[in-house]
This record gives C-alpha cells, structure tokens and sequence, in this order.
C-alpha cells in the first residue's frame, strides 16, 4: 500500500468517504491518516448554494409571519383551538369523565345552543353543544385527536366504560408510545397514549392535538403551509413516497396529519393579532370564505374552508385576557 | 468570534421588533447550526433539511422567545437537537426501526473545530477551493473535477492533497 503514491490513497479515501462515510482504511496509514480526518470533517461541507437558499427562503417566509402569526392569544390557549360541534349534550361530560377535563366556561353560543370552553392537561378544547354552529356555517361532525395519557390502559378502561367504542386495542406503538384508540358516542375518534421512551412524539405535542384525517396530504401540507404559514415538522411517508403522518406547527401549536383513513375535517379556531392577514392570507392560498371578517363583541373573526373542509376561524380576542 | 451575551441580547430584541433582523441570527449561526446537524445526520440532504428546519421553526417562534441570559446557539440547539430526534424517529416509523440516541448540544468542541474548518476553507488559494467544493458538496469524481477545471487528473490529485495538508496544518496540526 505504501508504495502508491499518496495522492492517489488520498483520492481513494476520499471517494470512500463520500460514498460510505467510511475513512478506517485510511487510519491505518500513518501518513494519510490525519489528511482523512480532515476529510472525513469536509464530507458534509455546506454548499455555499444552500445557505443562499435557505437565507432567500427565510426572507420570503419574514413577509408571510410578520403579517399573519403574531400571537395574541387568549390566556390559557394556544393559536389553534379545536371547535367540536355535536348535536346534543355530553360530550364535556364524557371528557370530564375519561380525561379529567375541567370546564372552563358554558355559556349560550352565537348559533343558539351551548358553547362550552374545556381543558384537558395543557389543552383547551371548544364545544358547541346543539343550535346552529357560528351562524349556521359550522356542521356538526367527528374530529380526531391525539391525547397523551399517563396510564392509557385505565385511560382507555375509563373511556369504554363511558360508553366509548374501542377502535385499537392498547398496544406498544413502535413510535415511542404505547396507545389505544376510542370512538365516542358523537364518533370523535380518540387516540389515547401514554410515552414509551424518548422516541415518542409527547415532548413535541400538547396533552390534546388534533389528528386531520386527509386525502392528498402531500398537496394539503403545501396549503397549510401557504394558507397558515404552517411550519412542517415532521413527515413520514409509506412505500410510495405518499404522506402517512405529518406534523406541522401553527403559532405555538401542532397539529397532525394522516393521510390515512377516512377524511375527518374538523373546525378551528386560531387566535393571532391580525386576523384579516390571515384570512386574506387563506383565501389567496385557495381557501373559500365562510364567515366574512367582522367585529364580534368578543373581538374581530373571520371564517374560511379550505379544500379538505377544514374550518379555520381567525380572531382577535377584544382585549388580550378576554 | 464567538458572539458575546450582550450581543446575543441586542440581536434577539432587534428581530423581535422587527423580523426582517432575524437573518442577522441566520447569517451568525448557520454554519454553527449546520456544522452541529451534519455531525448527526445520515446524509447533505438530511442535514440540509434539517438547518432550515431549525431556521424556520426559530423564526417561528422568535416573537415569544424570552431572554435568559443564555446565548442564542443553546436555543437553536435545542430546536436542532428536537429536529434531530424528529428525523430519526421519521426513520424509525418507516423502517420500523428503533432511533439511535438522540444527540447531545454539548459537542461544542467538535462543533467549534468543524466550523472553524469551513473557514479555512474559505482561505483556500481560489482553485484549491475549487476542488474542496467540487469533489465534497458537488461530489464530482477526480475525472469530472479534471475536465470542469481543464486540468490533468494527476494535476487535480495533487491541488486536493495540497489543500487537504493546508488545511490540516492551518487546524493546528489537526489529526
């Protein structure tokens, strides 16, 4: 070996490098050993084309947050809050039940029925209970969630016995947690988990975020991000490059998406400091309008849906602890 | 040229007044950032994903950053290190295999070392430069860097040993 001409070990090591990120042959040889640890630091050099990239990327995206995501939220809530409308009352009752929800406002809604504000751990959730939904535009329909637990076996027990349909057996996920998952009697669908290890995806989440069943959900990803200045956290896709799970940040919220399953839109509400941005924002994204900007008495809010029938709902509460 | 705690203070509150400021943090960190991620990612474009991951979830959230006193790497960090453990776990649900650990911030050493290396880079005689990036960010082979340069493959074989011993001995001897 030593009677090659070092520069050509060197370029040989160097193509291992690239190749394998491999250089143990080369330690052995003490003249091109220290060359192939400088080598081996080079390997993933950066393209001096990224950073211009990424420093142009980032530009474009200061002009989309600084209109849209300033937060300005309720105390308590965080920019996305789920608003789970069903026809009759009991749901806040089965999540007092099941989660240890406590109710944190019920009071007669906009459409006619209850409104009723619930926490669940760190999660606030919204329930329209009857009446006609945020002036007729809201439909009572099921959402999913993903809610971490600390026992999901007694969780999932609890849930059963309140009347929930099991859909999945409590098992050890091979992501981390060990979940189980319900139907309620509105048929929300409840993903119940309890963190495994340091794989689990708790530390990203809240104690509630919600799981968007959608189709397509590579194209819907690229919306959220345009509509909502969504950042895209995390994806895993299935054999044929499409999207089995993604997560994506709102503001200072998560949510999830599967790409499995049957569609499950749901209705939000974001809260930010400038509502008529975002909806503007949306609707150029491709969104249709719902619910025109106007002044509530509990501040400025503006509807749209968007092509998975999504609703998102922006406002502004009317004073910052309203 | 590491940047100070004042300085870190007076950045944070110019992009919090006025976002357009954030690519003052980007331009500092990036290639903190990066040299962090590439140690830990499998591949360039895992490692590139992952820096602007940490850039954009950074800008994301500046608005409710609240200074502590710490610099602003330890919180691009700790996203990194989240981003890190994010990517791992993706491979882990579609191999449905088990990450390996998710990695530690205090590598800084090795970190300062790698940066330092890319700066070294940048001192490099133009076409010693020329073929560092040519065969490490655009992968060519010697044959493709010859023929882009107009030089003998024997002749480039001899500007990437040059450069590859002037950077080692620019690092303090390094290895």
């Amino acid at each position: 070996m030593a009677e090659r001409p070092l520069t050509d070990r060197l370029d040989e090591t160097v193509d291992a490098i690239l190749r394998r990120g491999d250089a143990t042959g080369a330690l052995r040889d003490p003249e091109l050993a220290p060359l192939a640890r400088v080598a081996a630091d080079l390997r993933h050099y950066p393209s001096p084309d990224f950073k211009a990239r990424l420093r142009a990327q980032l530009e474009r995206k200061l002009t989309m947050t600084t209109v849209s995501m300033t937060p300005a939220v309720r105390e308590g809530f965080t920019t996305v809050t789920p608003y789970i409308r069903v026809a009759q009352e009991g749901l806040a009752d089965f999540l007092t039940q099941v989660f240890d929800a406590q109710e944190t406002f019920s009071g007669g809604g906009g459409g006619g029925g209850m409104h009723r504000e619930v926490r669940i751990g760190d999660s606030m959730l919204m329930i329209g209970e009857g009446g006609a939904g945020a002036g007729g535009v809201m439909p009572v329909r099921p959402v999913a969630f993903h809610v971490f637990v600390k026992d999901v076996d007694a969780t999932f027990e609890r849930a059963v016995a309140a009347g929930a349909e099991p859909i999945g057996k409590p098992e050890d996920r091979h992501y981390g947690e060990r979940s189980g998952f319900v139907r309620d009697r509105f048929g929300n669908h409840w993903y119940i988990a309890t963190a495994l290890g340091p794989q689990s995806l708790a530390s990203a989440l809240r104690t509630v975020t919600p799981a968007l069943h959608v189709e397509r959900a590579e194209e819907y990803v690229e919306f959220l991000k345009r509509a909502l200045g969504a950042v895209d956290e995390m994806r895993a896709v299935g054999p044929a490059g499409e999207l089995r799970y993604g997560r994506l940040r709102i503001g200072d919220a998560a949510i999830e998406l599967s790409g499995e399953g049957a569609p499950m839109p749901g209705s939000f509400m974001l809260y930010v400091a400038d509502p008529d941005a975002l909806y503007h924002q949306a609707m150029a994204a491709g969104a249709t309008s719902i619910m025109p900007l106007g002044d509530q008495p509990y501040g400025r809010v503006g509807g749209v849906q968007d092509v998975a029938g999504n609703q998102w709902f922006f406002s502004r509460p009317a004073s910052p602890s309203s | 040229m590491t940047p100070t705690s004042e300085d870190d203070r007076l950045l944070i509150e110019a992009a919090q007044a006025d976002p357009a400021r954030f690519v003052e943090i980007y331009e500092r960190y990036v290639d903190r950032i990066y040299a962090f991620v590439s140690r830990r990612a499998d591949s360039r474009a895992a490692a590139e994903d992952i820096t602007s991951h940490v850039f954009e979830q950074a800008l994301a959230t500046i608005g409710r950053f609240e200074w502590r006193g710490r610099p602003v790497s330890v919180w691009l960090f700790r996203v990194a290190s989240n981003a890190l453990a994010d990517h791992w776990r993706e491979r882990a649900r579609n191999a449905d295999e088990p990450p390996p650990d998710v990695p530690d911030p205090r590598e800084f050493e090795d970190i300062e070392r790698r940066l330092a290396l890319y700066q070294e880079v940048e001192r490099l005689p133009e076409v010693q430069r020329q073929v560092i990036r040519m065969r490490f960010v655009e992968e060519k082979s010697i044959r493709e860097v010859a023929a882009a340069l107009n030089r003998s493959e024997g002749a480039v074989k001899q500007l990437q040993l040059r450069a590859l011993d002037r950077l080692r001995k620019n690092m303090g001897g390094h290895g």
